[in-house]
C-alpha cells in the first residue's frame, strides 16, 4: 500500500500540499483527480523523492521512501525522460543495466504491442509515440505499484485507446496504479478508487463503484459536486 | 557492474562526441604549429646558409614548442572552458529540453550520492584524459618533428624541456614539480565539488539558492585562499603551514561534499 499521511509541501511561502492523506491499495486502480495547479503532480513527484516533502510521511508497504523504493514502485512522468539522442533500444538496454527487476519479456511484448521501433530516436518520436514508449519503460519493470502522471495528455484518440487497454490488460495485472488525469471519462470504469484533490488538499475520497450503486453518480458528477462548488 | 560504475560509463558515453572532437581540434591545431614553426626555422637555416654570413644553431623541438606558444594554447583553452562549461551542464543538461532526463536519474534504484560521485568522477575522467592526450601528443609531435626536420637542422631536447617551452603546459596544465601537480590539481578537484555543490544549492532552493550557492563559493574560496596565502616565514615552522593547509583543505572537502550529498539525496526537486 502506498500511503500518505499528512503530507505537506511548500514552494518559497506557498503551501502547495496541505496535509494530504490518502492511500492507494495493491489490486487497485486510484485516480488523482483536481484542476490544474492542485497538486497532483507534486504529490507523484513526492512519492518518488522528486520533491522534498515538508511535513507527514509517505509510506510504501509500511517502509519510508529508499532506493529500494525505485524497484517496487515505477514511474511514468508526463513526459519521456530519456535523452533525446539515445535509441530506444539503447534506453531499454539502461533500464535492465539499472533495474533488477526489469522484465526483458515483458519490454519486448510491450514494444510490439504498441508497434514501437527500437532504432528510433527519444527525441524524433511523436507525443503518442513517446507517451506508448514511456508506458513500456514504466510497464515493464515488475513492480509492485506503477505511478503515472497524465498518461493521455496530448495524445490522439487511437493511442488514447490502446493506452488505456493496457489499464485492464494482464500487463498491469494485479499491481497498485496511482494515476493522476484529466481525462477521468475515458477511463472512469477502470478506476476503483478516486481522490479528489483541491487547492492541496484531499476534498473527498471514494470508492467509484460505492458512489455509483448507492449515489447514483459517476466520477464526473462528483468531481463537478466537489471541484466546482 | 556496479551501478556507481555504470553511472560513470552513462555520463562518459553522453560527452565522448565532445572529448573526441577537443581531442581532434588540440591533435589538428598542435601539428599544424608544429610543422610551420619547423618550416619557419627550417626556412631560415637555408636562407642563412645560402647566404653564408653565418651558421645558425640547430633548433630542438622545446624551441618549436617554445616558439608555437599561441598554437599549443588556443587548443588548450578551448578545452578548458568547454570542461569548465561541462562543470555546469553536466547537471544543467538533466533539466533542460523537452524530455527532462531528472526525473529518471534521480529515480534510479541507488544511492543518489552515486549520482553525485559519478558526474565528479567523469568530469575529472574527462580533464585527466585530456592531459594524457597531450602527454601522448607531445611525444608523437616530436616524432613528426625529427621525422620532417634533417638531423642537420635538428638537436635533440629534454621531453620536461618541451614542456618547460610553453608557458600554458608550464604553469597550471602540466606543473613539473610532483608537490606542485597535486596542489593544483588537488585544488581543481576541489573546485569541482564545490561548484557541483553550489549548483546543488541552486536546484533545491531556486532563486534563493543563487544566493546561497554564491555565498557557499565565496566562503569556500575564502578558506581555499587563506590556506594558499599562509606566511611561510611567519609564526608557523613550514610542516605546521603544510598541516593547516591539508586540514582547511579536508574540512572544505568534507563538508562540501557531506552537503553535496545531503542536498541530492533530501532536497533535489526535479
Amino acid at each position: 500500500m502506498i500511503e500518505l499521511i499528512r503530507v505537506s509541501h511548500r514552494y518559497l511561502c506557498r503551501k502547495v500540499l496541505k496535509e494530504v492523506t490518502f492511500a492507494a491499495e495493491k489490486g487497485q486502480i486510484t485516480c488523482l483527480i483536481g484542476l490544474n495547479g492542485a497538486g497532483k503532480s507534486t504529490v507523484l513527484k513526492a512519492i518518488m523523492g522528486l520533491t522534498p516533502i515538508h511535513g507527514g510521511t509517505i509510506q510504501i508497504d509500511g517502509k519510508p521512501i529508499g532506493r529500494d523504493t525505485y524497484e517496487q514502485v515505477s514511474y511514468i512522468p508526463d513526459h519521456l525522460a530519456v535523452p533525446p539522442s539515445m535509441k530506444l533500444s539503447d534506453a531499454l538496454q539502461f533500464m535492465e543495466d539499472f533495474y533488477s527487476r526489469w522484465n526483458k519479456d515483458r519490454a519486448s511484448e510491450l514494444m510490439r504491442f504498441f508497434g514501437l521501433d527500437y532504432r528510433e530516436r527519444a527525441g524524433r518520436l511523436s507525443k503518442g509515440t513517446a507517451a506508448k514508449f514511456n508506458l513500456v519503460l514504466g510497464l515493464a519493470q515488475d513492480s509492485d505499484y506503477i505511478i503515472m502522471d497524465e498518461p493521455f495528455a496530448g495524445i490522439d484518440l487511437f493511442s488514447r485507446e490502446s493506452i488505456a487497454e493496457v489499464f485492464s490488460s494482464e500487463l498491469v495485472g494485479s499491481r497498485g496504479v496511482l494515476l493522476t488525469t484529466h481525462e477521468v471519462g475515458e477511463i472512469e470504469h477502470l478506476i476503483d478508487q478516486a481522490v479528489l484533490l483541491r487547492d492541496g488538499t484531499v476534498a473527498r475520497t471514494f470508492e467509484c463503484e460505492q458512489v455509483r450503486s448507492e449515489e447514483g453518480k459517476s466520477v464526473v458528477d462528483v468531481m463537478k459536486e466537489v471541484l466546482l462548488a | 557492474m556496479n551501478r556507481y560504475v555504470k553511472l560513470v560509463h552513462m555520463e562518459v558515453h553522453r560527452f565522448r562526441y565532445v572529448l573526441f572532437g577537443m581531442m581532434l581540434l588540440t591533435a589538428i591545431w598542435q601539428t599544424i604549429g608544429v610543422i610551420y614553426y619547423a618550416k619557419v626555422r627550417m626556412d631560415g637555416w637555408r636562407e642563412a646558409a645560402r647566404l653564408g654570413n653565418y651558421a645558425p644553431r640547430p633548433f630542438s623541438f622545446a624551441d618549436i614548442i617554445g616558439d608555437s606558444q599561441f598554437w599549443f594554447a588556443l587548443p588548450i583553452l578551448i578545452s578548458i572552458t568547454v570542461l569548465g562549461l561541462y562543470i555546469f551542464l553536466i547537471w544543467y543538461r538533466d533539466w533542460i529540453g523537452r524530455d527532462k532526463f531528472a526525473y529518471r536519474m534521480f529515480a534510479l534504484p541507488t544511492a543518489r550520492s552515486n549520482i553525485y560521485l559519478a558526474k565528479a568522477t567523469a568530469i575529472l575522467l574527462f580533464v585527466f584524459s585530456m592531459v594524457s592526450f597531450q602527454l601522448l601528443l607531445l611525444l608523437l609531435e616530436r616524432q613528426l618533428f625529427n621525422g620532417i626536420v634533417p638531423s642537420d637542422y635538428r638537436m635533440s631536447s629534454l621531453f620536461s624541456e618541451a614542456v618547460a617551452a610553453n608557458r600554458v603546459f608550464e604553469l597550471p596544465l602540466l606543473p613539473l614539480e610532483g608537490v606542485r601537480f597535486v596542489v593544483y590539481y588537488g585544488t581543481g578537484i576541489l573546485a569541482v565539488f564545490v561548484l557541483f555543490t553550489a549548483i546543488l544549492l541552486e536546484r533545491c532552493y531556486r532563486w534563493l539558492g543563487i544566493v546561497y550557492a554564491i555565498l557557499y563559493v565565496a566562503a569556500c574560496g575564502t578558506a581555499i585562499g587563506f590556506a594558499a596565502n599562509l606566511n611561510p616565514y611567519g609564526y608557523f615552522y613550514p610542516s605546521e603551514i603544510t598541516a593547516i593547509r591539508l586540514g582547511i583543505y579536508l574540512v572544505v572537502m568534507g563538508v562540501t561534499l557531506a552537503l553535496g550529498f545531503r542536498l541530492v539525496s533530501k532536497k533535489i526537486t526535479v
